[in-house]
């Protein structure tokens, strides 16, 4: 077995396009001057004929990813998950209407690049990829996660975002399932008072806000969404049913993300009681993102404390 | 199908009356920009260089990339003069039912490289086939055609920096100069420099040649499909060629009355 648990997200995101580069001959990888920040190089190493850098210049990078997939081929162009954004339209005109199968991956994304500082943090790309119709969002929350969210992303027939992260991750999904399948989501922990769905890196925040709220004899639930889009409505309805609380946490606006995406099902399903958790203001720099994790509340002591509060409210 | 160049010429004259006449019809459509694109097209087609009737996925064979999409009616024109529609299909042009829309779109017919109505896209699109193409080692070509306006757009020379680096000879661009964009000439709006010397300072392979003279089209693109950097024909076109009130101005509309008036002046 891979040593993914001691890989960086972003080295998990480099390992997983090489080794789908040796499975699969009509993987090609492009970067935007990103191809050290992004580990493609490691695709880069071992596929250098599929490998190609276009500059600083993000809008061209997509454009150019979906002349390849016209041509046959399924493009994976990384860059900073926050100068992605920047090509939006061109993921929506070159891309998504034609749902070709272009993979776009962010890195940095959220908190990531806690020392460039707020022009380099995306808390928005979840939104703006999400409201695309074709477009497949996967948010894994550690590099186990990155990587099977990568290799799994190859069997989805339209464009896909991936979002990643740079060092930091907490290992929690290495152990938690066997096969990741997109549009799944996946229980951390069982409970029946109230539902912390999360998504991305604050998986292990939510897990120790409900061993917090377990201390508080409230028995939460964790449920771990990787794939935004998709949403797993049958696991957002059971454990709406069950406990008839549901808090959302993710490392992104609070409008228009995950948290949203349940909102926009559970209002016209089954209207239930809600928190989104996010962010509503641009980053700071910092000298890592867990000091931002502190600084903006993304806390286990927040997670359970705004959980405890809906289940007063219940 | 080789055509000599006074059938290819005819072909062109028949589809810009077809283009006119459907301005009656199509309020919507892009008039002016139609008729500065229309030798070009005619070019493009008549010599059997990229087909109307291609084969759905299949690589072995050459690209056309219209970039500036909103001139995908002199593709439907064309296509009427050479028998692939009929004159009561080319009438429908823009209606809701139609096929015929008024940008490339994913169910036009005709359009192997749709969505190329937002300017800047369609050149990163046909950067990206021509790597794809010789990567698979197909010895097809993509035959890009720009506007002038279109250049304005960064993701142009983003794209075309990238076709240069890589040396993309497979990729034949030529850019519709008609000098003028939506808000007027081109010298007014923004000025785009010296575009030969542009081109050439990232490594193209740069043709100059009058964009209106089907002859020098056809030789500029036998000599541009043997170069060995990245090829690129300046065509200096008139926009609204053929209409007087339009012509060289932004205006790309007619009245029913005027289409069929102007329209009888043409061949």
């Amino acid at each position: 077995m891979l040593d993914l648990e001691g890989l960086t997200p972003r080295e998990a995101l480099g390992r997983a396009l090489a080794d789908l580069g040796d499975l699969r001959k009509d993987v090609v990888v492009l970067v935007a001057d990103t191809g050290e920040t992004t580990r493609a190089r490691f695709f880069a190493e071992r596929h250098p004929e599929r490998f190609f850098n276009v500059g600083i210049a993000e809008q061209s990078l997509v454009g150019i990813a979906a002349g390849l997939a016209l041509a046959g081929f399924m493009p994976y162009a990384l860059t900073f998950a926050a100068f992605m954004t920047r090509a939006w339209e061109q993921a929506r005109n070159s891309v998504d209407r034609l749902a070709l199968p272009v993979r776009l991956v962010g890195t940095h994304a959220g908190f990531a690049d806690a020392y460039d500082g707020p022009s380099h943090q995306a808390l928005e790309d979840i939104a703006i990829f999400r409201v695309l119709p074709n477009f497949t969002v996967l948010v894994p929350a550690d590099s186990c996660e990155v990587y099977r969210a990568v290799t799994a992303s190859a069997t989805v027939k339209g464009p896909v975002y991936i979002r990643v992260g740079r060092d930091f991750h907490i290992p929690t999904t290495c152990d938690m399932y066997d096969k990741f399948e997109v549009g799944r989501a996946y229980v951390a922990v069982e409970g029946k008072d109230v539902a912390i769905f999360t998504t991305g890196v604050t998986l292990p925040f939510a897990i120790e806000a409900a061993q917090l709220l377990r201390d508080r004899g409230i028995s939460a639930a964790v449920v771990h969404f990787p794939t935004v889009k998709p949403l797993d409505y049958a696991a957002v309805e059971k454990y709406a049913a069950a406990t008839g609380a549901v808090l959302t946490v993710e490392e992104h606006m609070v409008h228009g993300g995950f948290g949203s995406a349940v909102a926009e099902h559970l209002s016209q399903t089954r209207p239930t009681k809600m928190a989104i958790m996010g962010l509503k203001s641009y980053g700071r720099t910092a000298k890592s993102p867990q000091e931002l994790y502190q600084y903006y509340g993304l806390t286990p002591e927040n997670i359970a404390a705004r959980a405890e509060e809906l289940v007063r409210l219940r | 199908m080789e055509r000599g160049v006074s059938e290819l010429a005819q072909l062109a004259c028949k589809a810009r009356k077809y283009l006119v006449l459907m301005a009656g019809y199509d309020p919507g459509m892009h008039l002016g920009s139609s008729l500065s694109v229309i030798e070009i097209v005619t070019a493009l087609y008549g010599t059997g260089r990229v087909k109307f009737n291609v084969a759905n996925g299949a690589h072995n064979r050459n690209y056309f990339v219209l970039s500036k999409g909103h001139a995908v009616h002199a593709i439907y024109a064309l296509a009427a003069a050479m028998g692939y529609l009929s004159i009561d299909e080319l009438r429908e042009t823009g209606s809701l039912g139609s096929r015929l829309q008024n940008h490339p779109e994913v169910d036009t017919p005709f359009v192997d490289v749709p969505n190329s109505g937002s300017l800047g896209q369609g050149i990163s699109m046909a950067v990206g086939l021509a790597l794809g193409l010789r990567l698979r080692g197909e010895p097809g070509r993509v035959y890009l055609v720009t506007g002038d306006g279109e250049l304005d757009e960064g993701q142009s020379w983003e794209s075309f920096a990238v076709a240069a680096h890589y040396g993309l000879n497979n990729l034949v661009t030529i850019v519709d100069l008609n000098g003028v964009q939506l808000d007027g000439h081109c010298e007014e709006v923004l000025r785009k420099g010296d575009l030969a010397a542009r081109f050439r300072s990232l490594g193209f392979e740069v043709f100059e040649i009058n964009g209106h003279d089907i002859g020098q089209i056809v030789e500029t693109l036998e000599k541009a499909e043997k170069s060995a950097r990245p090829p690129v024909i300046i065509a200096k076109t008139i926009r609204g060629r053929g209409v007087p009130p339009i012509e060289d101005t932004a205006k790309q509309r007619l009245s029913r009355d005027d289409a069929l008036k102007y329209a009888g002046n043409i061949c």
